[in-house]
């Protein structure tokens, strides 16, 4: 089995992020508060509840070596939360959004992160020490709809986007006093902060879900259209491939080595996708097994269950705001998964074990070892 | 200037679609209908908002599309390539809201959607590209 621990947290999750010994969890219930749990005698246990923002929160992401809590929310604005002996301390940061945040990611060396938003910008916070305060950099004017995803290059310089007007994009976040000439690599060495290093046109539609590979050679994310595209030389020259999938569209993707990328979405069940020899991308398989008998029956349940809710709708005038456990489909999560975290041990160059989150409200842990067919592209 | 072209282009693409028909007409005599749905399906799209261009070229792809007796058959020469823009034609059919039409297009979508699954779905209804 390769899920190796489930548990239900809440109706709805939207994010979720462990802490760097992956022995505390936090994650926002569909609501304005993160909770956070710890493990303790093989029980979660709820210690904390962080209660700042005032609208749903969008993305929380903890450093594993500062041991910071950064949250985003609808409400525009981000806090840095510090732990000061049992309590978690908020530090605001001023966005300067007008629309939603939606997403937010540390970058490797933690000196920066980067927020997604609804108002077609990125933001780029970095703590200015002289005056303590956390100060926000905006990439306006290129994206043409909202960021949706944002991942760091391991070079701690280069951050993809992508965004609902169907581009994935990767720009330069150099920042003077915060970063050092050196640390980038020799392609980005003279890009200016917000400079535009790439622009994909793969897709025409909705992209969500975008991740560099572990040593920053490859990019890939998703379309809303059921395509995952795959970048190798992510510079003036590109060079991508693209598959095109017969099941429902992914939201979030993850490579859990140079060859081998989970996906999450719509279809509730994790997808592996996997290069061969000559770095030919395909789908491999579903992570979860599945107890359909043939694929004819099960569009047709599938078909009519959600006929079913639109009719019981209609009929009893049951709003969408009551969430009625839906009947579970052979997999795991029960619902449209819509976060993958890895649980990557120090030092290790793969990780086999990460986490999904859905709107099912479950955290499932997931291991891909003793999964002998997967060994190759590990 | 601007609409000019854009008449000229359109006078461009129905000669192709003209010469597409006869195409098809002519592998329909032959008893090709799956090569006939081929070359419908092929360059077919015309990108291109103009209305009397797209029910153009919806005519001559209708008559491969009706054509076609044995679904089972047709996919088993029809490469997966054609999928996603044989889906979204099937959705013009079922829109036309004529009977035969619209059992022809059900018939032919279940085997679709049996092989091509629903993210085939997804794509023509996310397709900008293709007008159809």
């Amino acid at each position: 089995m390769s899920a190796i621990s489930v548990h239900q947290f809440a109706q709805c999750i939207t994010c979720h992020a462990w802490s760097p010994d992956y022995s505390m969890i936090s994650f926002c219930p569909n609501n304005n508060e993160v909770h956070i749990y710890r493990i303790v005698e093989e029980k979660w246990e709820r210690i904390h509840v962080l209660q700042k923002h005032d609208q749903i929160v969008s993305g929380i992401d903890w450093s594993a070596k500062s041991n910071r809590i950064v949250t985003v929310s609808h409400d525009r604005n981000s806090y840095v939360w510090n732990q000061e002996g049992a309590d978690w301390v908020p530090t605001l940061v001023i966005l300067r959004l007008n629309r939603a945040a939606l997403c937010v990611q540390w970058s490797p060396r933690e000196n920066k992160f980067a927020v997604g938003s609804g108002a077609k910008t990125v933001c780029i916070c970095y703590y200015e020490q002289e005056n303590n305060w956390w100060v926000s950099k905006l990439i306006r004017k290129r994206h043409d709809s909202s960021v949706t995803s944002v991942a760091w290059h391991p070079n701690n310089i280069l951050l993809a986007t992508t965004s609902t007007d169907g581009k994935c994009r990767v720009f330069s976040t150099f920042i003077k006093g915060v970063d050092t000439r050196d640390s980038g690599t020799r392609s980005t060495m003279d890009s200016k902060f917000g400079e535009q290093i790439v622009q994909l046109d793969l897709s025409f539609c909705w992209a969500f879900g975008v991740k560099w590979s572990p040593s920053g050679n490859t990019l890939a994310y998703v379309g809303h259209n059921s395509m995952i595209y795959f970048v190798d030389e992510v510079g003036p020259a590109p060079s991508a491939q693209t598959i095109a999938f017969r099941d429902l569209p992914l939201r979030d993707v993850l490579f859990v080595s140079e060859r081998m990328v989970i996906g999450v979405g719509f279809d509730c069940n994790p997808m592996i996708f996997a290069a061969d020899e000559r770095g030919l991308w395909s789908f491999v398989r579903f992570l979860g097994e599945r107890k359909t008998s043939s694929s004819g029956a099960k569009y047709g349940s599938q078909f009519s269950e959600a006929f079913g809710k639109l009719y019981g709708q209609s009929k009893l005038g049951i709003s969408n705001d009551i969430v009625e456990p839906s009947k579970p489909r052979g997999g795991i999560h029960e619902n449209s998964i819509n976060c993958i975290v890895p649980l990557k041990k120090e030092g290790d160059s793969t990780n086999t074990r990460f986490s999904t989150s859905g709107l099912d409200g479950k955290v499932v842990i997931w291991d891909l070892e003793n999964q002998e067919d997967l060994s190759e592209y590990l | 200037m601007a609409g000019h072209e854009e008449a000229d282009n359109a006078e461009a693409i129905i000669t192709r679609i003209e010469h597409k028909s006869r195409k098809i007409e002519s592998l329909l005599k032959q008893y090709k209908p799956v090569e006939a749905l081929k070359t419908a399906l092929e360059g077919s799209p015309p990108k291109t908002r103009d209305e009397r261009c797209k029910s153009a070229n919806w005519i001559v792809v209708h008559r491969a599309l009706m054509a076609i007796k044995d679904v089972d058959g047709m996919f088993s020469s029809l490469d997966p390539e054609y999928y996603d823009i044989l889906m979204k034609y099937l959705y013009r059919g079922l829109s036309t809201g004529d009977r035969p039409t619209c059992d022809q297009c059900l018939r032919i979508h279940e085997k679709l959607t049996e092989r091509a699954g629903l993210g085939c779905i997804l794509r023509s209804l996310a397709d900008t590209v293709n007008t159809v």
